[in-house]
């Protein structure tokens, strides 16, 4: 619950701090340009390591109208899931076994490009669909006792996404920003005894857009 | 003007990510006991019949001196060991001399050591350790297998070593059976002993390759 509401309050200075950069009747930061700063939820597909939702991570994005509906621009990303594994017995070799409880972690670092094709570019709702391509790494950690046992992993990344804009004055272009998406990343790698082989989510995107 | 403002957004992002991983609240982690076992995969365990196991526990702490954990609970403990082997089918026996194994048992009651299966001679250096001569003319351990220990305070080791080994003139007594228990120490004595307890019957259960 603390670590939920320092989230909280790191994702909004971080917010005031983007508002405050920009003045209002300047609102984009490059013309013909727009970024975005999101909080998102994850939910990941499937039975994976550490497959459990959480609101842990954020997005930034940024990008440049090659088109009045087309946009290019680049994006990262960060997400963390932990799980709690109760009590159980783990073979670790054949001569070694482990009773322990554990926490699992994934913690995910998307980067890479972004294309969007926008409609409505001059209302307050501008709906886009988008596709983000990149790398992303991964890292798979065990928490277990006083000991953390982990892998850094890396993938290939795609992410379909579709979204709205809002801009409640159109003309200034700083508002607000709704999207989902899926994810799939080809990271594999392996803790203890438990592998993961690629990475699917699908997930909520909040925050503002400018 | 435009130059700063991306600066600004640029320092800003930089700090959210290195900032970014979220690690996990390891509280609840203490909720439960872990244990650890490994052994020597190239020892029959069905040959041995007897075994010997001291009435006390050997505490590590960091007193001057050997100290030995020998009250009622202790007591407990040992016999939480006794009946797992008895009921694995080997007798126990007073006398040392001639017992096919013998079982060791620590507590780590206040320091904090860190040991690596890489560097298997740190028990020639760590002074409060049970000596190799407790157990006849030996001048150290030997690990068939990989070991890898994290001492930390509330830890209690079992160690099984073959007392019948033909290796004797190396003068290195092999431990073909351990078992690292960890999470002991709580505020309460009650729970610290009902743990121990349960975390010996696991030891043994996770070792089937122990019964005989």
């Amino acid at each position: 619950m603390k670590a939920k509401k320092y989230l909280a309050i790191k994702t909004v200075l971080l917010a005031a701090l983007m508002l405050a950069a920009i003045q209002p009747s300047k609102a984009q930061i490059m013309y013909d340009s727009y970024f975005n700063i999101d909080w998102q939820y994850n939910v990941p597909l499937g039975k994976a390591f550490a497959d459990k939702s959480s609101g842990w991570g954020m997005n930034f994005e940024g990008g440049y109208f090659v088109t009045p509906n087309i946009t290019v621009g680049a994006f990262v990303a960060y997400h963390t899931s932990i799980k709690y594994i109760p009590q159980q017995t783990i073979d670790l070799s054949s001569s070694s076994a482990m009773t322990t409880n554990q926490k699992h972690t994934l913690f995910q670092l998307p980067f890479g490009v972004s294309g969007r094709y926008n409609w409505m570019t001059e209302s307050i709702f501008q709906p886009y669909v988008g596709m983000k391509l990149g790398a992303n790494y991964a890292q798979m950690s065990s928490y277990y006792y006083v000991i953390k046992h982990y892998e850094d992993t890396w993938g290939f990344y795609m992410s379909p996404e579709i979204g709205v804009s809002i801009f409640p004055n159109p003309s200034q272009r700083m508002g607000f920003h709704v999207a989902a998406y899926y994810s799939y990343a080809t990271n594999s790698g392996k803790v203890l005894t438990y592998s993961m082989d690629n990475i699917n989510n699908f997930g909520i995107r909040v925050g503002i857009s400018f | 003007m435009t130059v700063k403002k991306l600066s600004y957004l640029m320092i800003a992002l930089t700090v959210t990510i290195v900032s970014c991983q979220k690690d996990p609240s390891t509280s609840d982690l203490h909720k439960d006991y872990l244990v650890y076992t490994a052994y020597d995969t190239s020892v029959n365990f069905s040959g041995f019949n007897t075994y010997y196991i001291p009435d006390s526990i050997l505490l590590m702490t960091d007193e001057s001196q050997d100290v030995y954990w020998s009250d009622e609970d202790a007591l407990e403990i040992v016999n939480a060991v006794v009946t797992n082997m008895n009921a694995y089918g080997y007798t126990r026996t007073e006398d040392k001399e001639t017992a096919d194994l013998g079982i060791q048992m620590s507590y780590v009651k206040q320091v904090t050591y860190f040991v690596g299966y890489d560097n298997p001679y740190w028990w020639w250096y760590y002074p409060y350790y049970w000596s190799p001569g407790y157990w006849g003319d030996w001048y150290g351990w030997h690990y068939p297998y990989q070991v890898y220990y994290g001492y930390t305070a509330g830890s209690m080791l079992i160690e099984m070593m073959n007392l019948e080994t033909g290796t004797a003139s190396q003068k290195k007594l092999p431990v073909i059976w351990d078992s690292y228990i960890g999470g002991l120490l709580t505020n309460s004595a009650e729970l610290n002993l009902t743990r121990s307890l349960q975390a010996v019957d696991q030891a043994f259960e996770q070792s089937p390759y122990l019964k005989k």
